[in-house]
């Protein structure tokens, strides 16, 4: 079983590996790279030198291409005050050396020369999982910074409220593990995900912090620092790093170097807000679904069966656009609920209700029908027949005998429904304006913003793959007969 | 003559089916009773109604089909007084049980075999779970299965096919029934596990003094095993005797053809005989004998009138015109007067019919 496990674990992450490096290739090749800068107003607004540098340096931001000015050419020079100079003997041989290594040379206007290196396809790929993972480590400080005055150790700790954590000093993180409010309650800062920069959206931020940050405005919370200050503040303090430079402000607050935090916001991330709207509403689908799904198999032709067929037709038949604004409509006007969710924000139940009843009404129909669809299935089975010839009640039957075989199949896609919740639901968040996920990859795909789009990829990818896993272990435990081994099968 | 101790007793029934607007009658004024402890067989082709007739003495009938007419009356009351599940299960498994065909569907593929065992001894007869459990493990052995007490928390995916049935027939036994019907119990099994599954119940039908029912195509193991014989013929029983009589001293042409199509009784270099023609349509009455159009010895009045139950002996009744003393004279097949001789020949190499 964990020898099963582990070759599944192995083949996911290879199946992961080869989509993203198809995306990552499909995306840096066949997408034009100057559609980027399209949508970058600075950039429009530019002229000249300053342009051709702005284009440069933004396609090295990327990851398209390794660019040199030739201030950085010359520091490797013998003679760099030599080199500097235009047309110069020194920076001709330089110049000469990079272009050996494979860098095209050009000219600013005004003279001065650069060098780039477009990165092949394999190179692009290569630069993005090397530098995917990245692991802190107590001698981070030192190796970036210089600073080698600063101890290097773990040690376990106490936070802000006095809860433990585990600590380090000389890592790029002060807290290393750390209990904290929001899913999953623990928190680490030990491996790092980078799958680049966003652009020209959040120009600059990572990928993964723009879905995954809070967003909205700062949120102050009464909290005390370690130098015994106590304020009002909207820092997140267990997410200090290390800051070569503290000012004046920060020495008020924190003892040592760890004082580059960020910030609380009043609203949850991208990806929470996604998921409270779907796993709600799936909770929602799932307690009504399941149950009258049931009934209805139960009392097969009977009028609820009739009754549940018919509104099962009617919600499939109609257009999920025409729902979703349909309810929307109807909610806004007959119970006055806010036609869009920013109107009341995240504070106000109010806000849920629409949206959390499309999204149910959304998925209800499917589980209804491939509930009732597997348990009559089951109850026609020879099996049903014995029961029954044995003398058990319909009722028992039921309980004790269908349902044990009808629940497999739909605990089966149970972890997918929920992970991925994660994705978002497109239509229904662009109909309400909720910052959710939904919209996210068919924006980034619109605004060329090419690292978004392979996190997303990468990210939807990772947990589809998993969560078919999962709904296969979770299997195991309701089917005797799947053992998720290459084992022998039992005696005889 | 002794008294006959009658367990269940059968009087005109008749059982329609509503198929796509249409009403077929599968029993047509069927009467048969049913003696305590013996086993009676009932034989005859695909479609001729054995298993709805059993499926009758249960209240098993699908949702389109309904007894029209008649009475089956067991310990003293007519079970189509019935009306409802909740009454049926009073009977269902407690006293009259049921072995179906096929044991590799029969249990449930998620529950273990114990629970599925103890499920009905804890129903039917109100035993706690520990009881159950210590009842289920003795009838696991009865049945044949070595170290129960291991395999009772085993799933049917891990038991053969044979054991399975075993455990199938343990099922059906955990309650004691007055009555086990067999539907083709061994049908989907290979011929070896056959003959132990059907030793496996006459042992067990001596031992706890149940009726058995069997319903087979398989002339062999109604050799074998049964006292009494039923031919069914087109929803009719047309004979009905002591395993004797039909072998060796049977009335009707439909059980000559029968007894005639036996493969097992085909020599090297003759031809096998088959009964020609199908069987008639029962959505229409059927006029006079049923099988008048297939037999070779069908006089006028069978496709006019249809025949009475004519007595052979105490034991022994068939339905066919012949046996009115104004029909001619005929001779069965000459197979079927050498049948004893034959068979003994064929078991010589062994089978199940020189045992018994």
């Amino acid at each position: 079983m964990r020898k099963y496990i582990l070759k599944r674990i192995l083949r996911s992450i290879i199946s992961v590996f080869i989509v993203v490096s198809i995306v990552i290739a499909m995306i840096f090749t066949l997408i034009p790279r100057t559609k980027v800068l399209d949508l970058d107003t600075s950039y429009r607004k530019m002229t000249g030198d300053n342009k051709t540098a702005y284009r440069f340096t933004t396609f090295e931001k990327l990851g398209y291409l390794d660019f040199v000015r030739i201030s950085d050419i010359c520091a490797e020079s013998e003679n760099p005050s030599a080199c500097s100079v235009n047309k110069s003997a020194e920076q001709q041989a330089m110049l000469e050396k990079y272009e050996n290594d494979g860098y095209t040379v050009e000219y600013f206007r005004n003279g001065t020369p650069y060098a780039y290196h477009d990165y092949t396809v394999f190179e692009l790929a290569l630069n993005f999982w090397k530098n995917l993972v990245k692991f802190d480590s107590v001698n981070f400080v030192e190796k970036t910074y210089g600073v080698t005055d600063l101890e290097k150790k773990y040690y376990i700790g106490k936070d802000e409220n006095n809860f433990p954590a585990i600590m380090c000093s000389g890592c790029e993180y002060k807290y290393q593990v750390y209990f904290g409010h929001g899913f999953p309650f623990v928190h680490q800062n030990m491996v790092k995900l980078y799958f680049g920069i966003s652009f020209p959206t959040k120009s600059g931020m990572h990928t993964l912090d723009v879905i995954n940050e809070e967003q909205g405005s700062q949120k102050a919370i009464l909290q005390t620092f370690p130098t015994g200050v106590e304020l009002e503040s909207p820092l997140n303090q267990m997410t200090a790093k290390y800051k070569p430079n503290v000012d004046h402000l920060d020495q008020t607050r924190f003892t040592d170097n760890y004082a580059d935090c960020k910030s609380y916001y009043e609203s949850p991330s991208m990806v929470e807000t996604s998921y409270i709207f779907g796993i709600i509403s799936l909770v929602i689908a799932y307690a009504i679904g399941l149950p009258a799904g049931m009934g209805m198999a139960r009392n097969k032709d009977g009028i609820w069966d009739k009754l549940g067929v018919a509104i099962i037709n009617f919600l499939i038949a109609l257009p999920s656009l025409a729902l979703i604004f349909f309810v929307r409509q109807i909610g806004s006007m007959v119970f006055q609920l806010p036609d869009k969710f920013p109107l009341l924000g995240f504070g106000n139940i109010k806000s849920y209700i629409a949206p959390i009843l499309i999204l149910s009404l959304l998925s209800l129909p499917g589980l209804m029908t491939w509930t009732r669809r597997y348990m009559i299935d089951q109850s026609n089975s020879d099996y049903v027949k014995f029961a029954k010839a044995k003398g058990l009640s319909q009722r028992e039957i039921f309980t004790k005998h269908i349902l044990k075989n009808a629940v497999i199949p739909i605990v089966n896609g149970i972890p997918a429904s929920i992970i991925l919740c994660i994705s978002g639901a497109l239509i229904t968040e662009s109909a309400f304006a909720i910052p959710g996920m939904g919209k996210m990859l068919p924006d980034a795909i619109n605004k060329m913003n090419n690292n978004m789009v392979i996190t997303l990829t990468f990210i939807f990818a990772a947990l589809s793959i998993f969560s078919v896993l999962l709904g296969d272990l979770l299997m195991t435990l309701v089917d005797p007969r799947i053992q998720l081994a290459e084992k022998k099968r039992g005696s005889e | 003559m002794e008294e006959k101790n009658i367990i269940l007793s059968v009087k005109n029934l008749e059982v329609k089916f509503k198929v796509r607007d249409r009403v077929l009658t599968a029993i047509r004024n069927v009467s048969l009773d049913f003696e305590e402890g013996k086993v009676v067989a009932i034989v005859g082709e695909s479609g001729s109604g054995k298993s709805v007739f059993t499926k009758t003495f249960t209240g098993m009938l699908e949702v389109n089909g309904e007894v029209s007419n008649g009475e089956i009356w067991f310990e003293g009351r007519n079970l189509m007084d019935i009306k409802n599940d909740k009454g049926w299960e009073e009977i269902r498994g407690k006293k009259i049980a049921t072995v179906f065909q096929d044991p590799m569907t029969s249990l449930n593929p998620v529950r273990t075999i114990g629970y599925q065992i103890s499920e009905v001894i804890m129903k039917h007869q109100g035993k706690s779970k520990a009881e159950a459990k210590a009842e289920a493990i003795e009838l696991m052995e009865k049945v044949g299965i070595k170290d129960a007490e291991r395999r009772y928390d085993e799933y049917p995916f891990m038991y053969s096919g044979g054991m399975r049935q075993r455990i199938v027939i343990a099922i059906a036994l955990a309650c004691h029934p007055k009555i086990l019907i067999c539907d083709e119990p061994t049908t989907a099994l290979d011929v070896t596990i056959q003959a132990q599954i059907i030793h496996l119940i006459k042992d067990l039908a001596e031992e706890y003094g149940f009726t058995t029912i069997y319903i087979t195509h398989d002339l062999g193991v109604v050799a074998n095993v049964a006292d009494y014989v039923a031919v069914m013929y087109a929803g009719q029983i047309i004979e009905y005797g002591t395993v004797e009589d039909i072998f060796y001293n049977s009335k009707h042409p439909y059980t000559w053809g029968l007894l005639s199509s036996l493969p097992q009784l085909g020599l090297k270099g003759e031809e096998l005989f088959a009964i020609r023609g199908t069987p008639p349509s029962l959505f229409e009455e059927v006029k006079g004998d049923a099988f008048a159009p297939r037999s070779n010895y069908s006089l006028k009045i069978d496709f006019e009138k249809e025949p009475p139950i004519f007595k052979v002996s105490d034991t022994h009744w068939a339905k066919t015109w012949l046996l009115d003393p104004r029909a001619p004279k005929v001779e069965p097949p000459a197979v079927i007067t050498s049948l004893h001789e034959r068979m003994l020949e064929m078991t010589k190499k062994g089978g199940v019919y020189g045992e018994r």
